[in-house]
């Protein structure tokens, strides 16, 4: 029962919460930029619209192209409700691995790379090959980020890592915590196409990547996609909410009110990890396709730097 | 006190990193000055601990000075050296920015090594503190080595104080109060000094990149 | 009254920074270095007397004993002949229109300003004074590398600068991780103290100082020139105006090899042997002298030979710091004068040659015996000495050096130097004949090859009248204490020995 309940509660808070930090980095961003910009909640709208239309699909493609977008969703939809919007009504066997997470995504991964090449126009591939040495640029970050967070919680299971982060209290006072988040961060920016990597906002045939990919798909297919996209950031989102600001406010608040409590304090999170990451793209002009290797050794070093951190003291 | 040392350690090696993976010369002295900034912090901290244990001010006298100095005045030197005499951005390095960067974090490990071995620092967060420390003048050393435009030698040089300093910060909580203050008076002649030689290497090379200057050899 | 050797240079200092008419400058500058010769001389009389000269004063920076004094009598002699010859130097090259009047002032200053601090790093007692004072001493010699302001000048002075900043910053790390080996040992404030530290070694922490030595010989040793850190001093010592390039070899080199000694001696004493700053230190030193070695054999520049020589002689003296036993520091000591001596003699007469023939080529000399009747012979009677002829001093000293070698029974170390020191030998004797005896075919393919013909023929005789008087007083020295030490030399670099070996004294 516990258990339902729980995937229930993260399925929604997962389906409904995705395109809020999307909205929130566009509006950011437009602020920044002195102008009025979308609604918050204008990716909601899209989104609908666009499943309310149907796709049209080129017959010079295969089932690749068709699947891509489920898989895309679905792969999103099962990482995203891995990660805890709250704690508070864990089930007793908690399913769920740090690694399985990332290995998760990158499945979808596979297949939104794989559709970008099915329909075999130039810039679907153009947007593929970028995307899988993107991807493979800073993996070695976020793996290295990912060991130093298991080290300080000698496991990588989802709830093992959220209660020896909750019990440090303030994780980012360390400071290998805290290297490894700003690495994270870079790792964000890079896996969801924000702007120092790719720029969502761009249709310029030279410099897009993710929407290159996603250029032969419509209606539904692309609804799917988008929305695979908004809860991927979502995850990641999430992962750094719940590793680095396990900080709960209302801990002491008992049963419903204080589910609810906490599901706002997380959303509070989230907004503002999209404040950070419109701050980002804000600041910074995207970068020349050749300098992301750069941006993927700071990385890395970040991330390396934070295991040091770790090991040096010899805990 | 302490946990906030180590993270603005961490930060101090950080921003070795970012000056390291740099490429402007602008980007060059912001990254010294945020640095800076951290040493500032650092000595602020130890001052404050001891003037509330000891009641010694000095660590807050060179507090000062680190901001005055090097926070503003050198910053400010350098910009002005810069807008005089280039206007170009760094692009011939010793190695591209990845390769550089990847070696500066195994000079890290080196130093981690190295400390590691003196069987005086048994305390973990001591070591941390060293490790950190000397790492960000070794790395700031490799800047120096790998940049070949004069004003970016001399941001290098800045930064093997600023990392040695902190080493001296952590270490034995400051040196004799005597050798801090003439220590500041030399690094800012050095600054000084050099800002004169770069005018001059301009003038007479019509650049201020350093593998011009190779007449004398052997 | 040794804070008179604080003064005299700081009083000369203010009063050459007034406006005055060229002839009181020299006389001022003069005036200076025989003063400090003077205190010198009371300094040294103290210390053979009284062991130490530290006279009171609020901080208790001043300290002096045997060990600083041997260098600080070196800074004073080489000093004031330096400035007797630069008297000459400058009018000659006002008028041959090489240097603008205007600048005379602020070489004085420059020149004065290097010699105060290169005799404040000999007399402070705490060595992160010491270490102040050598990083001023490469501030205040930038601008004299840099004097000429041409491409190669400035490229030398960049290189200078940069290289020993760099190095000395390496050699804090080792004076900051030597603090905090004296922390909760020594008492607050004298931390640095040298006396202290050397007293209390045994309490120190070993691994402290290990760590430490090895940045401060990087350190320093960059400043002293050994190899692989010795990149800068061919370059500094070839482009600097020449009298300022005997200050750069024959003392400023001799500062850093003092801050070297006195941190390899609290190490030794703490450690119990020189095994490992021998091992590092020796190390260095052979390859030093093997890279000179080299570079001698090739080289075309005579002023360059001459750099590529003191780092051989330095090469020398870390070895002989590095054995650590009474024979090889004597020897190391003796060595280190010696080469002040010899080096600053060939260094002037290269300025008078230089000055004379307008080139450093060592193809395009020709004819030196003729064209200066004093400075020519000198110069190749020094250029003999340098190689490690007898009867001249260096000889003396090279001969020590191997028997203290062979004593620690080191045969193949030994052997090894020898050998170097044949090639070295070998190289300086090719340049010298080249020099003094080339082919007269060759001098004239070179010099109508190259440079236009001169505007006038060469006409023998000396410009510098002050500097042949200045080398000549050298060329006796060496001879002199080639042959023959006064006991009162010897009695001081026992002593000196002594004190390092903390063998009584201390």
């Amino acid at each position: 029962m516990k258990t339902i309940l729980y995937w229930l509660l993260q399925v929604a808070a997962a389906l409904l919460l995705a395109p809020l930090p999307i909205g929130a980095i566009r509006k950011v961003k437009a602020l920044v930029q002195k102008r009025k910009g979308a609604p918050l909640l204008q990716l909601y709208r899209d989104l609908l619209k666009l499943l309310r239309k149907s796709a049209v699909v080129s017959d010079a493609t295969s089932w690749v192209l068709r699947a891509a977008p489920f898989v895309v969703f679905a792969t999103s939809l099962f990482a995203a409700a891995m990660m805890p919007a709250t704690v508070r009504v864990l089930p007793d066997a908690f399913p769920g691995d740090l690694i399985l997470f990332f290995f998760v995504l990158a499945l979808g991964r596979f297949f939104l790379v794989l559709s970008g090449m099915d329909a075999g126009s130039s810039f679907g591939g153009m947007g593929s090959a970028r995307e899988a040495m993107i991807s493979a640029l800073v993996e070695p970050a976020m793996l290295v980020g990912l060991f130093a967070v298991g080290l300080f919680a000698k496991t990588t299971s989802i709830p093992g890592v959220l209660s020896a982060m909750t019990a440090l209290g303030f994780p980012l006072l360390q400071p290998s915590l805290l290297l490894v988040f700003l690495a994270f961060v870079l790792v964000l920016l890079a896996e969801t196409s924000r702007i120092p990597v790719d720029d969502p906002a761009t249709h310029l045939e030279l410099t897009m990547v993710h929407e290159a990919m996603v250029l032969e798909d419509s209606g539904r297919h692309l609804a799917l996609l988008e929305y695979g996209a908004a809860l991927k950031q979502y995850a990641l989102l999430a992962l750094l909410a719940d590793v680095f600001l396990p900080y709960d406010p209302f801990a002491a608040v008992p049963g419903v009110p204080g589910v609810l409590l906490a599901l706002v304090a997380f959303a509070v999170k989230l907004l503002f990890l999209s404040l950070l990451v419109g701050a980002v793209e804000a600041a910074t002009v995207k970068l020349r396709f050749f300098s992301v290797p750069n941006l993927a050794a700071i990385a890395f070093i970040l991330s390396f730097l934070g295991v040091l951190q770790f090991l040096i003291p010899g805990r | 006190m302490e946990p906030f040392s180590v993270v603005l350690s961490a930060l101090l090696l950080l921003s070795a990193f970012v000056l390291m993976a740099s490429k402007r010369i602008h980007s060059y002295i912001g990254a010294f000055r945020v640095q800076a900034v951290l040493v500032a912090l650092n000595t602020g901290l130890l001052g404050l601990t001891t003037v509330a244990a000891t009641g010694r001010v000095d660590l807050l006298v060179v507090c000062a000075a680190i901001l005055a100095l090097k926070v503003w005045y050198i910053p400010r030197v350098l910009h002005r050296t810069y807008r005089a005499v280039e206007y170009r951005v760094e692009k011939d390095f010793l190695f591209n920015i990845p390769t550089l960067v990847l070696l500066s974090l195994s000079l890290v490990v080196v130093v981690f090594v190295a400390v590691s071995r003196i069987g005086a620092v048994q305390d973990g967060t001591t070591l941390v503190l060293l490790v950190d420390s000397l790492s960000t003048a070794l790395v700031g050393l490799f800047f120096l080595i790998s940049r070949k435009k004069a004003i970016g030698q001399i941001v290098g040089l800045l930064a093997i104080e600023n990392g040695l300093f902190v080493t001296a910060l952590y270490a034995s909580n400051g040196m004799p109060f005597i050798v801090d203050i003439g220590v500041f008076i030399d690094l800012v002649s050095a600054v000084l000094i050099l800002g004169v030689l770069v005018f001059r290497i301009e003038s007479a090379f019509e650049t201020t990149d350093t593998d011009a200057m190779s007449d004398l050899k052997g | 009254m040794e804070l008179l050797l604080w003064l005299v240079p700081i009083v000369a200092l203010a009063v050459l920074a007034l406006p005055l008419p060229r002839r009181v400058r020299h006389a001022v500058s003069l005036a200076e270095t025989l003063a400090t010769a003077a205190v010198a001389t009371f300094a040294t009389w103290t210390v053979l007397t009284q062991g130490t000269a530290a006279p009171a004063m609020p901080g208790n920076l001043f300290y002096l004993d045997a060990v600083s004094v041997i260098l600080l009598d070196l800074v004073a002699l080489v000093g004031l002949l330096t400035s007797l010859y630069t008297i000459g130097y400058v009018e000659e090259e006002i008028r041959r229109g090489s240097l603008d009047p205007k600048k005379v002032r602020a070489l004085y200053l420059l020149i004065h300003g290097f010699l105060f601090t290169m005799v404040l790093t000999l007399t402070l007692r705490n060595l992160g004074g010491v270490w102040i004072a050598i990083e001023a001493t490469t501030l205040a010699s930038v601008f004299l590398v840099g004097f000429h302001n041409g491409k190669a000048a400035l490229e030398a002075a960049w290189k200078y600068i940069i290289l020993c900043s760099v190095g000395i910053t390496l050699a804090m790390i080792g004076i900051v991780f030597l603090n905090s080996a004296a922390q909760g040992v020594l008492a607050e404030g004298t931390s640095l103290d040298w006396t202290a530290l050397f007293a209390r070694a045994d309490s120190l922490d070993g691994s402290y100082l290990k760590f430490a030595f090895i940045f401060l010989l990087i350190g320093f040793g960059t400043k002293a020139g050994l190899a692989p850190m010795h990149n800068w001093l061919p370059d500094a010592h070839s482009q600097a105006p020449s009298p300022v390039s005997a200050l750069l070899s024959g003392v400023l080199l001799n500062a850093a090899m003092y801050a070297i000694l006195r941190t390899a001696a609290i190490v030794n004493r703490n450690l119990g042997s020189s095994l490992y700053t021998g091992r590092l230190l020796v190390g260095l030193g052979v390859l030093s002298v093997a890279t000179a070695a080299v570079f001698l054999l090739t080289q075309k520049d005579y002023k360059r030979l001459l750099a590529y020589s003191s780092i051989e002689h330095m090469g020398l003296a870390a070895i002989g710091i590095g054995l650590f036993t009474p024979l090889s520091l004597f020897a190391a000591f003796y060595h280190m004068i010696n080469h002040s001596l010899t080096k600053s003699l060939l260094f002037l007469s290269s300025g008078t040659v230089l000055q004379k023939t307008g080139t450093r080529e060592i193809g395009r000399v020709g004819g030196l015996l003729k064209l200066l009747p004093v400075t020519g012979p000198v110069f190749l009677l020094g250029l003999v000495a340098i190689g490690g002829t007898p009867p001249f001093s260096l000889f003396a000293s090279e001969l020590a050096l191997l028997t203290s070698v062979f004593q620690q029974k080191l045969y193949v170390l030994g052997a090894g130097i020898a050998l170097l020191l044949a090639l070295v030998f070998a190289g300086i004797i090719q340049a010298l004949f080249r020099v003094f005896y080339p082919r007269p075919a060759a001098v004239a393919a070179a010099r109508a090859g190259t440079a236009p013909a001169p505007a006038a023929p060469l006409v023998p005789g000396e410009p510098n009248r002050f500097g042949a008087v200045a080398v000549v007083v050298l060329l006796a020295l060496i001879l002199v204490t080639g042959v023959f030490l006064p006991s009162w030399l010897t009695k001081l670099i026992d002593a000196a020995q002594t004190i390092l070996t903390g063998q009584g004294g201390g």
